[in-house]
């Protein structure tokens, strides 16, 4: 949005807050993603990644009252419906791949056995 | 009515802010704590108390119109959606974690628990004092 000489001083201040909040919301994003970078398990950095998202949200909203345009908001609705879905699915996902490799574990920990030699814990899946 | 827009600049500003520490909050607990159940605890306030109050925010700033509305739906939405995927990450983190018995205590079944529940209770009915 282009600053006009003819802005009262409401609208300054206005969209003085809106640069501002924005500014700030984006130094937060870049913290949480040292967070998703660094988190130790994939929980965390699913966490993050959702904090970052919730924040993303807020800046969509924000930048619609910027600029004036009200379709934004739709966009700031449907993000929240697909970072949602990508939270779910991805754990679920996950979980299934996990079970799957321990499975394959035990059939491998059985064969050893039948075979007689010795078992090796191999249930290291992370 | 000049006053009036003054008014809706300083309420809204100020519900902004509040949404905007809250989230500042949260950063803070999830580098501070420690266990991905307990960061959880700090990331699910920012999806509830933090974008509502955001978001009640930039409302009160547009005024009453359809963004509003919007604005709204979004918030009701995260309401419900935010336990559900919190619910999910729980269980991803349990199922998922070998060592969980090194961060917390794991019962097996679920009548310890109960037992145990029972005799805190029983202690501080006697004690009269939370231990």
């Amino acid at each position: 949005m282009q600053v006009a000489e003819n802005m009262t001083m409401l609208d300054k201040i206005y969209h003085g807050m809106y640069i501002t909040i924005l500014i700030l919301l984006a130094l937060m994003l870049f913290a949480c993603l040292i967070r998703a970078i660094k988190g130790p398990r994939i929980a965390d950095r699913i966490v993050a990644v959702n904090m970052m998202g919730t924040m993303v949200m807020v800046m969509i909203a924000v930048l619609s009252l910027l600029l004036k345009e009200g379709f934004l908001v739709d966009i700031c609705l449907i993000y929240a419906m697909v970072s949602f879905l990508a939270v779910v699915v991805i754990s679920k996902v996950y979980m299934g791949v996990y079970r799957e490799k321990e499975q394959e574990g035990k059939r491998e920990q059985e064969k050893m056995q039948e075979e007689g030699g010795t078992v090796g814990g191999n249930h290291g899946v992370d | 009515m000049e006053i009036m827009e003054w008014i809706r600049l300083i309420v809204g500003g100020a519900l902004l802010l509040c949404g905007l520490s809250i989230f500042l909050i949260e950063l803070y607990g999830i580098f501070h704590l420690d266990y991905v159940l307990n960061r959880m605890h700090a990331a699910a306030m920012g999806d509830t108390l933090g974008i509502s109050f955001s978001l009640v925010g930039l409302m009160i700033f547009s005024g009453f119109n359809f963004t509003t509305l919007k604005m709204a739906l979004i918030v009701i939405f995260l309401w419900f959606a935010s336990p559900v995927s919190s619910h999910m990450l729980a269980r991803l983190e349990v199922t998922t974690n070998e060592n969980l018995k090194e961060h917390c205590k794991v019962y097996s079944e679920l009548e310890e628990l109960e037992k145990e529940l029972e005799e805190n209770r029983a202690d501080t009915e006697e004690g009269g004092e939370i231990v």
